[in-house]
């Protein structure tokens, strides 16, 4: 049964008493909540989401409220719970749909240590993955939501897993995050893209996310072999080009990106360098997203290794 | 003066063309290093060592003259590895 299977009444219903078991990849989020714009956003850009059996196991327990304070008459804000707790400070209402988004990011990212975890969207063809790792502002995400409607495969727009042991990359497809002006671009650039209305004045920006297409949301038990390592940089008027980058200095950007490197020792090393290894890696400079999907097209997958 | 690596067990390398990524297990810290202070700890993780027997040793793998200047540049990084806690004297 999938989220698409209740109707608005229904999902709303369910949310706010029992609430929901979602399944995002190979996580379960138990999620409640009584907040209307919540319950829109996951209508709308979780529709193709398995929902897991209700009251079974769930690896995160999130609510979004408002606080109990006296604000909430005047200017009400919400609260993201994971077990009880809030992580965060509170933020106002209008932003408690992003707000989930960026907590359930949090909980896989500080609670999932049997993955290398990398701040990073990554995608797949053909089985072979591209780690698109980048800090914000790069066009990370708007290049992701481009290359996502033109045949490649969403595995996280946001944290690519890489599981210990055997490199194999883990699929975690959930909206992807778009701000300011990558909203307008990719709503031109694919105008059947799904995207949620804008949220102003968060702490990025205005704010909105783009609903994944179906099939990653379908194969999200397949994994992926990495085969690129890509640090893309949007810059206008540039010509998309890919320079060589030694994968040493990859190894080290890379490492800079990633949310538990340190916490793993060893394990962490050795996960990143067979990574590495596995990858060609490149710096990208963009600015058409068509250049960018026609060079990514273009990319041949390294020789297996003997 | 001898040097030897601050723990036989600590280091894992890895290495694509001439440089060399080092995880030290004892503290934490990944190093890019290039291939002369790599094959430093390469060759104390062998037996402890001063700059002039690393300097005859290393020569020819870097082809480089053994004389004053590459012992002083061995010297050197010798110097730069003791700072990021790597070698210490034996």
């Amino acid at each position: 049964m999938n989220v698409s299977s209740l109707t608005p009444p229904e999902l709303g219903s369910l949310l706010k008493q029992a609430g929901i078991f979602l399944q995002t990849g190979s996580f379960i989020t138990h999620l409640q909540t009584s907040i209307p714009s919540v319950a829109e956003g996951i209508g709308l850009l979780y529709a193709d989401y398995p929902l897991a059996e209700q009251g079974g196991f769930a690896d995160f327990h999130v609510s979004l409220a408002p606080p109990r304070d006296l604000r909430r008459w005047f200017k009400p804000q919400v609260l993201f719970l994971s077990d009880g707790d809030a992580p965060f400070k509170p933020l106002p209402l209008d932003q408690a749909f992003p707000m989930l988004e960026w907590g359930l990011n949090w909980c896989v990212s500080s609670h999932a240590n049997r993955y290398l975890i990398i701040h990073a969207a990554v995608v797949e063809k053909g089985g072979h993955a591209a780690i698109l790792p980048a800090p914000p502002g790069s066009g990370k995400s708007t290049l992701c939501a481009a290359l996502v409607h033109r045949g490649w495969r969403l595995l996280s727009d946001e944290l690519t897993l890489v599981r210990i042991g055997d490199g194999k990359i883990i699929p975690l497809p959930r909206p992807v995050s778009l701000k300011n002006q990558s909203i307008d671009i990719i709503r031109r650039y694919e105008p059947d893209a799904i995207i949620s209305r804008k949220v102003s004045d968060t702490i990025t920006g205005t704010v909105a996310h783009m609903k994944p297409p179906t099939d990653s949301v379908t194969r999200a038990a397949e994994t992926a072999q990495a085969a690129w390592v890509i640090f893309p940089k949007y810059q206008a008027g540039e010509a998309a080009r890919l320079e060589v980058l030694p994968q040493s200095r990859a190894f080290m950007r890379v490492a800079d990106n990633a949310f538990n490197y340190s916490l793993l020792g060893t394990k962490g090393f050795e996960t990143m360098a067979n990574l590495i290894d596995a990858s060609r890696c490149y710096d990208f400079t963009y600015s058409v997203l068509d250049e960018a999907i026609e060079t990514f097209d273009a990319l041949k997958p390294p020789a297996p290794s003997m | 003066m001898m040097w030897r690596l601050i723990s036989d067990h600590a280091f894992c390398f890895r290495s694509w063309n001439d440089e060399f990524v080092v995880y030290n297990s004892l503290s934490g810290d990944t190093h890019l290093l290039g291939l002369a202070a790599a094959q430093i700890l390469l060759e104390l993780q062998q037996a402890p060592s001063d700059a002039i027997t690393l300097a005859t040793s290393l020569a020819p793998l870097l082809q480089a003259e053994i004389g004053e200047e590459f012992s002083l540049q061995i010297e050197h990084l010798l110097a730069d590895l003791d700072k990021l806690a790597l070698i210490e004297h034996s």
